[in-house]
């Protein structure tokens, strides 16, 4: 607890000023670089596609817009042609008319003017007029007015200029009573018998716009979009707004169209992007112009443009959130992770951890799980072995001067000296002597196997006083074995074991061997007696600590088993073989290390398991 | 951290806004014609060629900015009372703008200011209205109009002569029946054409005016009155009339009289008066744009109502016309409209 404390209070001030810094860890978070670096991929990558598919769709529909224009106008054009020439056939029809009949002013000519005239709605009057402009003949029932003006007209004098067919720019009819129209006239220089006299004079044709408006009225180029005709020197001939135009409300520019025949282009002088489409007539010189306004004809472009906005927004908000979601999916069970093994770092190792999520992450808590798991085994296992080293040290240092023991022998060295055997009194007094003094051996805890045998060689010596020489004994050891070392104090408990519930309860005469040799580097200390032997029961229970010896030097079997365990590792210890009736071999393993490496052997035994 | 990204967020939001926004191009140039406006236009007769062109000309507009045009007048141009009810009914029923051709240049000023005060804006046309509430007038000044017509029939008459004047709803007429005295509650138009017929003719002392007669704008009565005038002044020499059916009924009287000595001036230009013109009955007319008028009232109001800034006064013009220049191709575009 003391630790998070200490870690705190420096981070706080720094915490406080520090601001730019707290940013950009926030910033490397891995959510926040995955919502950005995801939206930006796909944000950047819809719209490389957007405008990429926005162009390839504009051109095109730009493009077909434009080619609609340039059909619809071709068709006006192929339909104004169509009734240009009709209007011609008319005309020349009625010149071959008044050429050929005998005399202009018989009844038969007036009722071929008169049938003429109700062949087409859009005749408004058939007339001949001398040179000089003379009213000579036309359709019956017209009445001249005055101050008509005719002479300086513009279809009387072309007609006097040219011997084509010319057609007139509109202009109002003033000639002839009764309503004053608007007309496109057709005149000519033509010849004519009057009472057998060939004159010429000028045939005029007057059509109003019934027929040019129909024509030019189907025509559909978006919402405003329109056509117009202009004739040759510009005069508007026929234009939806005609009277806006003529009004001077509204202006046409004409001048570029005038230059071409046959053009398309697009039109910015109005501060308006138009689609001018020219076509021209070839008869009349007159020239059909489509205007379309761009932002109209282009309306798939338009709504394309809307349609990607809205597709665009509700992607990028998709993204957003998805890439919000999916970073929260993967970077929260990892920040979970964190907080828990921050929770463990602090010392809290039972915290548990069960982080959800996905495969990895859940694979990396479980891990840490046995890992956390393992870690606790092990503290609790070092605990345990520290805890029973001690122990053990503690009863080997008990060992070392037991007190019942050196009663015991005191009394036996008693009695014998009271029978005035002062010679087993000296051998067991030195046999003592030297016990305790291997026993104790300055404190250290590794003597020479040499030392060993020789302690448990007085240990008997003292224990066949006590015993009467009711048992014999033999210690055997290969020279090479002396040498070697092991901790002290592990023969003694399992003699002194083999004594008192082997040997003792016997009627025989008891037989301890004891052998030391040494078998592909590891020391085998075997100690036999052909005592009572132990039931399988008593032989599995004995190293688990269920067996509890009374009396006798109190270091017990299991102590010396696991004092070995600790010292050179659970492989090594004591095995026990054993009958009942026929005796106990007990055989000590552990690897052979000679004297002088002891005091490094004996460091890393520790650390080791 | 939340905040931090929330922020980024709205600011990524913004700019992907801004992005997709910016592929719209800016707002049109045009007036907006997406929704349909409602524009009473209120005028001074429901009859005569001129309020015909002048309602064309409306209508041309009308379909030009998607507007719902509700064509309104009296039967007869002295008719006051009538107009001021229809002004009132156009401002019951919430015409989005009204446009008026007043009658009476005070009579309507109360109404229009009616009209303003609940938020209708006024387009005069042709004839003002003594308000100030007009946003615009369009029409032609009739002042000069006036001068126009006395210049030419002074020329006609070589600069002596007796003539008379033909004029419509006079304020003189209306005093005697109202009582508001000096009140001027004749049409601004005609009063102000009758003034500068009037100034330009006192340059010229042997020029006399010797009669001013007022119709009611039929044309039985302004032939009543022509009739009575040359009985009346068996010396007149000229007559100058000064709007449409005054000119009908005397052009008519003159015609039929065959009276090739009196010399005429005539206003508007209806096919009739064309004709008179063409046969030599009628030896001028001032012309005026009323096709222009009410094609432009009705865009001024639409661009009234769209809160664009429209002139305070429109011109449209006046030109006088005889027999040599109404053939000329500009003339005759004015002069016939281009009707199909």
């Amino acid at each position: 607890m003391k630790q998070p404390k200490a870690y705190f209070f420096p981070l706080r001030p720094q915490n406080r000023n520090g601001g730019k810094l707290r940013l950009s860890s926030k910033l490397r978070s891995i959510q926040l670089i995955i919502t950005l670096t995801f939206t930006a991929i796909t944000v950047l990558v819809a719209l490389i596609v957007s405008f990429m598919l926005y162009n390839k769709f504009a051109k095109t529909a730009e493009e077909n817009a434009n080619l609609n224009m340039q059909q619809i106008i071709e068709q006006v054009n192929y339909n104004l042609d169509l009734y240009v020439r009709g209007m011609g056939n008319i005309f020349e029809k009625a010149e071959q008319q008044i050429t050929t009949s005998p005399s202009i002013d018989s009844p038969l000519m007036n009722e071929k003017m008169g049938t003429l005239m109700s062949s087409r709605e859009d005749l408004v009057s058939v007339a001949v007029f001398t040179p000089e402009g003379e009213y000579v003949v036309g359709t019956p029932g017209q009445v001249m007015r005055q101050n008509t003006q005719l002479e300086s007209q513009s279809w009387f004098t072309t007609a006097k200029k040219t011997s084509e067919i010319s057609y007139s720019a509109p202009h109002i009819q003033n000639l002839f009573k009764g309503h004053y129209t608007w007309v496109v006239s057709i005149s000519k220089m033509i010849q004519y018998r009057d009472n057998g006299e060939l004159k010429t004079g000028v045939l005029l044709i007057d059509f109003n716009f019934r027929t040019i408006d129909e024509l030019s009225r189907q025509v559909k180029l978006g919402k405003r979009g329109y056509a117009y005709i202009l004739d040759p020197q510009g005069n508007i001939v026929y234009h939806p707004q005609q009277q806006l135009i003529y009004a001077g409300l509204k202006y046409e520019n004409v001048e570029p169209v005038l230059e071409y025949a046959f053009r398309s282009y697009l039109d910015e002088s109005t501060g308006e992007k138009r689609f001018i489409t020219v076509r021209t007539l070839e008869q009349t010189g007159w020239k059909i112009v489509g205007v379309a306004y761009y932002d109209e004809i282009v309306t798939t472009k338009r709504d394309l443009n809307q349609f990607l906005a809205w597709f665009l927004a509700v992607v990028f908000l998709c993204v957003i959130a998805l890439s919000v979601f999916l970073s929260w999916l993967i970077a929260s069970p990892i920040r979970k992770l964190e907080r828990t093994v921050k929770l463990v770092g602090e010392g809290d190792l039972n915290t548990p951890i069960n982080v959800s999520g996905a495969y990895e992450v859940e694979q990396l808590s479980k891990r840490f799980n046995l890992m956390l798991q393992r870690i606790r085994q092990l503290m609790d296992q070092i605990i345990y072995e520290q805890e029973t080293k001690r122990k053990g040290e503690l009863e080997v240092l008990q060992s070392q001067i037991n007190p019942h023991f050196l009663y015991n022998t005191l009394n036996s060295v008693i009695r014998l000296a009271e029978q005035g055997k002062t010679e087993e009194v000296v051998t067991m007094i030195q046999s003592l002597s030297k016990f305790f003094r291997i026993s104790l051996s300055k404190g250290k805890n590794i003597i020479t196997v040499q030392e060993e045998l020789d302690h448990i060689r007085h240990y008997l010596v003292i224990q066949s006083f006590r015993f009467k020489n009711r048992f014999r004994y033999e210690i055997k050891a290969q020279d090479e074995v002396l040498s070697y070392q092991t901790i002290k104090l592990i023969l003694q408990p399992i003699v002194e074991n083999s004594l008192y519930h082997g040997i003792e309860m016997m009627q025989d005469e008891g037989l301890i061997v004891i052998t030391a040799e040494l078998q592909d580097e590891l020391i085998v200390i075997k100690i036999s007696d052909n005592g009572l032997g132990m039931s399988p029961e008593t032989l599995n229970t004995i190293l688990s600590g269920g067996v509890k010896n009374g009396g006798g030097s109190g270091v017990g079997v299991r102590n010396v088993n696991e004092r070995i365990g600790l010292y050179y590792g659970r492989e090594y210890g004591l095995a026990f073989e054993s009958e009942l009736e026929e005796g106990t071999t007990v055989t000590i393993i552990f690897p052979a290390i000679r004297n002088d490496e002891g005091a490094a052997e004996q460091k890393e035994d520790t650390t080791k398991r | 951290m939340r905040t931090l990204r929330f922020w980024l967020t709205l600011l990524m939001c913004v700019l992907i806004w801004l992005s997709v926004t910016s592929f719209y191009n800016a707002s049109p140039t045009y007036i907006s014609t997406d929704r349909t406006r409602k524009i009473d236009m209120i005028v001074k007769m429901n009859r005569g060629d001129y309020w015909n062109t002048v309602k064309l000309g409306a209508e041309a507009a009308a379909k030009e900015f998607n507007v719902k045009l509700t064509f309104k007048a009296p039967d007869s141009e002295s008719d006051i009372d009538e107009q001021i009810a229809m002004v009132e009914d156009s401002i019951k029923q919430k015409a989005d703008a009204i446009i008026l051709a007043a009658s009476s240049y005070m009579g309507l000023a109360q109404v229009v200011d009616q009209a303003a005060y609940d938020k209708i804006p006024v387009i005069s046309v042709d004839a003002e209205v003594g308000s100030a509430r007009v946003r615009t007038y369009v029409g032609s000044n009739s002042y000069e109009a006036g001068q126009k017509s006395a210049e030419r029939l002074i020329q006609l008459l070589k600069g002596y002569g007796e003539i008379g004047i033909i004029n419509f709803t006079n304020s003189s007429l209306n005093t005697q029946i109202g009582s508001a005295g000096t009140i001027d509650y004749g049409a601004r138009d005609a009063d102000e054409r009758e003034k500068g017929f009037l100034n330009y003719a006192a340059r010229y002392p042997n020029i006399d005016v010797v009669q001013i007669s007022y119709t009611n704008s039929n044309t039985a009565n302004a032939e009543e009155l022509t009739r009575l005038m040359l009985l009346k002044h068996p010396k007149l020499r000229g007559i100058a009339t000064l709007n449409e059916t005054a000119s009908q009924g005397a052009g008519k009287v003159i015609q039929n009289l065959g009276l090739d000595k009196i010399k005429m001036v005539a206003f508007d230009s209806s096919p009739s008066m064309l004709e008179l013109l063409q046969d030599g009955t009628v030896q001028a007319t001032v012309i005026q744009n009323p096709f222009s008028n009410g094609y432009l009232a009705v865009k001024y109001a639409v661009e009234a109502l769209e809160g664009v800034d429209v002139p305070e006064r429109v011109d449209t013009g006046t030109k006088l016309i005889d027999l040599e220049n109404m053939l000329w191709p500009e003339n005759q575009k004015l002069l016939f409209p281009f009707v199909r």
